[in-house]
């Protein structure tokens, strides 16, 4: 059922798109001695999944996209991809993204910009763009992502792929490089909505070395659903602002007329504190990142850059080489706003609103709504270079995504239609640990929406 | 600018990154255009009323103690950029000491 | 100069929690392995890992926390301290800031000066080992072990209740004896698992604000926290009287050169910039848990001191000393219930018992039953006290029991009246000047007659008895 070199065969030939960091003589080596190894009673037998560079393996390199991890191999793998080798599947390399999954359009990564596999001059989302472009590319069925405010939900949607993140705690976090702990989750993308939901349902479940993991069995895949029979859809309105592009409103409408012919009740609803989640998630995530990227000090693994004879100026040297800008960028706002005298300020505000926007949703699934529908980006795909000179610009691209994570909430994008042949994501959030749910709405609403007609 | 060049600098120290002269003047504007942005935070009600929330579970779970080491692969003289007779070597401290 | 001053010291001390694997990871906690033998993804600080907290280690700090008094919290939070040093692999050490396990608790004890003093412990909190840096192992780099880091500690954070240096020696011995009797730690101070920082400050004598304190570091042994303290405290007097100001500041004390000088350092190192570990939930304690670290504590070192002072009539004193190590209070009432008269028993633990222990690696060699035959056999009058002690060491090295060691080694007293009053004769005999001066009312020579029996009994005789029979013959004729 499964042959390594069709597999390698593949994705080399989508080497143009730059989504693969793994070389192709590694990746057919590897991929050889995985399929002797697999094995054939796994429920994933013989399936390849590329990994995103983000995600420890013991059989490729893990760079995290960035050059102060160049060549670093991990000595133990993640808890996701054990799994998904002892389900038989193939670990079909490592994706290029935004270094330390910090970025929104895959521009960000040490290794060069990952292309969109339908046009060469825009970006395919981000962080895990290289994940992204190669399922829609039709290299891999499924691939892995990780997500901190978006970065899987974003680029399945700017590819025309299936996103799904999970709950917080869903997934264990065990050998995910960390960026923002309290908001990382590993995420799947697949061809089709039930692609990445057996992969979600293989890599979840109760992991002894992750804390913040749910001590819960491992997802069970729901089945196709007949209709949307007694589903409420939410739809809130701070996610159709009037500056809404019209196309991404139409093709929103579109889903929602399907859903409601499936028999789905939708409703409006409001979130009245999304306005604050992009601000909320940057002083967050930086904080956090700011610590956990602390670690890259060239001292027990990395190179160094700049062999300066006392070890503060190798550290400096080195992180300040080692880190791209936006890394750098973002790890010096993080460090500012928990720096005595802005903690009250910045962080400890964040936290508070974190629990506000947490409520907001709370309140909607407490007054009956099972899911909510939302578009998953504002606009389709942009140009590559688009945005680079202005961060709080390519912030403004997580609007509709973040607030999944700032809330630990499950969330899925899934392709709606299209604008001038650019696709775009409608997006679902669940309740925590309803994935199944969302699962069937979504299964459901993808066998009835035309997803590759223009909207 | 709400971020002074000085603070910058001094943030870049305590997060131990150098910072080019030549890129100073744009961090500069970027982190400060970023901070004024998340300063919209301030609309939280400062009376202390809002709880924080963390994702995750409750409680955390105890391990055993019971010697269980985590598999390496292989040991840190195969990842480590200067290991000599079973330790990490980096270049004397410096400014620590 | 210090009688018109006062000297506040307050001290945090970091003790290693007695558990086989690390804080956060299964590696071994054990001393002495080759260096980066018994380290992790976790405790090496490698992209991805996550921590994974040791529950023994958290009983062990809640039964710190209890054991000094203090408020155990049922939620409590950990939280990132970031810094680099080539040592931290994170970047960051996992502790606790502004939600600690346990706060406001007391330790009560014996300051040389002002007698029973109960300092404050201002908190309680777990928090992870660095690994070590070795500075003189390469010619200029610095040579990092990460064994120990990831080793569970708590920190004991005391209030500024302490008036002297000898005050702050006799707080940390009280501290330490109760951490080693509740069994959390082996408090070994040469071996790293008990490490204390001091903060200190002085005042004119009748001043009450605190002044600028400096923190004083690097006191590697319980023998320089005196010294080390005297130094700094001289080194602020005297700056002061010479018109100068103490600053904040970090001391390091040379223990080479009995000295102190201030760490070099930059002042934003201390910007620590904490925030709650986002890796681990909150640290939620059931009440079920506390008890039952409640019920894992063993009779503390105060309460037993007291109970011996009311069951076994010994004086303060003689209780303290008894009482002094968990394992010398146990053998000491087992020597009690083994049939030991209650005074001699701690007479005999707290000379020869302690001290064949201090010659033998601390062992307490004598069994206790061994040891109360013997207190019972000079009570008896079978064995002098001399001859006890020769049997206390024979029982000692080789064991065996004590009346048939006596027996062999013929130090069993002739109570025999008629044995005895034959060797008084021949003494009286052979003494007849002595006699007659005793006669005529020199009676201290009685302690020479009784010698001379000793003598002639080549020590078999019953002294007591000696003397009987001697005043009888003496007043008789």
């Amino acid at each position: 059922m499964s042959d390594a070199k069709a597999v390698a065969d593949r994705l080399v030939k989508a080497k143009r798109l730059n989504a693969l960091l793994t070389p192709p003589k590694d990746l057919r080596k590897s991929l050889a001695i995985q399929e002797a190894a697999a094995r054939p009673t796994g429920v994933l037998y013989g399936m390849p999944v590329a990994v995103k560079d983000n995600i420890c393996t013991l059989e490729f390199t893990t760079t995290c996209g960035s050059r102060i991890l160049e060549g670093y191999r991990s000595p133990y793998e993640a808890t996701a991809v054990a799994k998904l080798k002892t389900a038989g599947a193939l670990i079909a390399g490592k994706t290029n993204c935004d270094e330390f999954a910090m970025g929104s359009s895959t521009e960000h990564s040490a290794y060069g910009r990952v292309l969109h596999p339908l046009d060469k001059a825009r970006v395919p989302g981000g962080s895990s763009g290289g994940s992204a472009a190669l399922v829609a590319a039709g290299a891999v069925p499924a691939a892995l992502g990780s997500e901190t405010g978006g970065s899987v939900r974003q680029p399945a949607a700017f590819c025309g792929v299936v996103g799904i993140k999970p709950t917080y705690g869903r997934v264990s976090r065990y050998g995910l490089v960390a960026f923002g702990s309290s908001l990382d989750q590993i995420g799947v993308f697949g061809r089709s909505v039930h692609d990445a939901a057996r992969v979600l349902s293989v890599i979840s479940g109760r992991d002894p070395r992750d804390s913040t993991c749910e001590d819960r069995d491992p997802l069970r895949l729901p089945t196709v659903p007949e209709s949307l029979q007694g589903f409420v859809i939410g739809l809130p309105k701070e996610y159709f602002p009037p500056e809404l592009d019209p196309a991404v409103r139409r093709a929103c409408d579109r889903a929602v007329r399907l859903m409601k012919e499936l028999g789905a009740a939708v409703r409006e609803v409001s979130l009245p504190h999304t306005p604050y989640a992009v601000p909320t998630y940057y002083v967050i995530a930086p904080a956090e990142a700011s610590s956990n990227l602390a670690r890259y000090d060239c001292v027990r693994y990395g190179p160094r850059f700049d062999g300066r004879v006392d070890l503060r100026g190798l550290y400096r040297s080195t992180r300040g080489q080692g880190f791209g800008p936006e890394v750098r960028r973002r790890i010096l706002v993080g460090t500012y706003v928990l720096s005595a005298g802005y903690y009250d300020a910045y962080y400890k505000r964040a936290q508070q609103m974190r629990a506000l926007i947490a409520q907001d949703f709370r309140n909607a699934f407490d007054r009956g709504v099972d899911l909510l529908f939302t578009p998953t980006v504002p606009s389709p795909a942009f140009k590559a270079g688009e945005k680079l000179s202005d961060p709080i610009a390519m912030y403004m691209s997580d609007i509709f995504t973040v607030t999944a994570n700032l809330a630990g909430l499950p969330a899925m994008s899934l392709p709606i239609g299209r604008i001038k042949g650019l696709p775009l994501g409608g997006q679902l959030v669940g309740q925590a640990f309803l994935e199944d749910e969302m699962i069937e709405a979504a299964y459901a609403l993808e066998r009835v929406v035309p997803a590759t007609d223009e909207a | 600018m709400s971020v002074s060049r000085e603070e910058v600098l001094r943030i870049a120290q305590l997060a131990e990154l150098d910072v080019e002269k030549e890129a100073l003047p744009e961090l500069v504007d970027n982190m400060s255009r970023i901070i004024d942005y998340v300063a919209q935070l301030s609309a939280v009600p400062a009376n202390g009323t809002v709880k924080v929330f963390v994702p995750g579970p409750d409680a955390i779970r105890f391990r055993a103690d019971e010697v269980t080491p985590a598999h390496l692969a292989f040991g840190p003289a195969e990842f480590a950029p200067d290991f000599k007779e079973g330790f990490f070597v980096v270049p004397k401290l410096g400014q620590f000491e | 100069m210090s009688s018109s001053w006062e000297t506040i010291i307050g001290l945090e001390t970091h003790v290693q929690l007695r558990t086989k694997s690390k804080m956060f990871c299964g590696c071994a906690t054990a001393f002495g392995a080759p260096p980066n033998t018994q380290v992790c993804p976790v405790c090496l600080g490698l992209p991805g890992a996550l921590p994974m907290p040791n529950g023994a280690a958290i009983g062990l700090a809640v039964r710190a926390a209890l054991a000094l008094g203090c408020t155990v919290h049922p939620k409590s939070v950990f939280a990132r301290k970031n810094y680099f040093y080539p040592d931290l692999p994170k970047g960051y050490q996992i502790s606790q800031f502004d939600q600690p396990l346990a706060t406001n608790g007391t330790l009560s004890f014996l300051a040389p000066e002002r007698g029973i003093v109960t300092a404050g412990v201002v908190r309680l909190h777990l928090e992870e080992d660095a690994g070590k840096s070795i500075h003189d192992r390469f010619p200029k780099a610095t040579a990092v072990d990460l064994n120990r880091s990831g080793v569970p500690l708590i920190e004991i954070v005391g209030g500024p209740d302490l008036r002297s240096p000898a005050e702050a020696r006799a707080y940390l011995q009280t501290l330490k004896q109760l951490l080693e009797y509740i069994g959390i730690s082996d408090c070994d101070m040469e071996k790293g698992s008990l490490r204390v920082d001091a903060n200190v400050s002085v005042r004119r004598a009748g001043e009450t604000a605190l002044n600028t304190r400096t923190e004083v570091k690097n006191i590697n042994s319980f023998a320089f926290v005196e010294k080390a303290l005297t130094v700094e405290r001289d080194r602020q007097i005297a700056l002061i009287e010479s018109g100068g100001a103490v600053t904040q500041q970090t001391m390091l004390y040379d223990s080479k050169e009995n000295a102190v000088r201030p760490q070099r350092s930059k002042e934003e190192s201390h910007d620590y910039r904490y925030f709650p570990e986002p890796d681990l939930p909150p640290l939620v304690l059931t009440p079920e848990f506390v008890a039952e670290q409640q019920s894992a504590l063993p009779e503390l070192p105060a309460a037993k001191r007291d109970r011996f002072v009311a069951t076994y009539a010994l004086s303060r004193e003689h209780a303290t000393v008894v009482t002094s190590n968990r394992a010398v209070a146990d053998y000491y009432e087992n020597v009690v219930r083994a049939g030991a008269e209650p005074q001699a028993a701690a007479n005999w633990v707290m000379t020869e018992a302690l001290a064949d222990a201090k010659d033998h690696q601390e062992q307490l060699r004598v069994a206790p039953g061994a040891l109360a035959q013997i207190v019972a056999l000079v009570k008896g009058g079978t064995l002098s006290h001399q001859a006890a002690k020769k049997v206390f060491g024979e029982v000692a090295a080789k064991g065996g029991e004590p009346r048939t060691i006596a027996e062999a080694l013929g130090l069993i007293q002739v109570a025999d009246s008629n044995v005895v009053a034959g060797w008084v004769t021949d003494v009286l005999g052979a003494h007849a000047s002595e006699v007659g001066r005793y006669k005529s009312g020199e009676t201290k020579l009685m302690a020479f007659f009784v010698g001379q029996v000793m003598r002639a009994s080549k020590g078999k005789a019953d002294p007591k008895l000696a003397q009987r029979v001697l005043e009888e013959k003496l007043t008789a004729s």
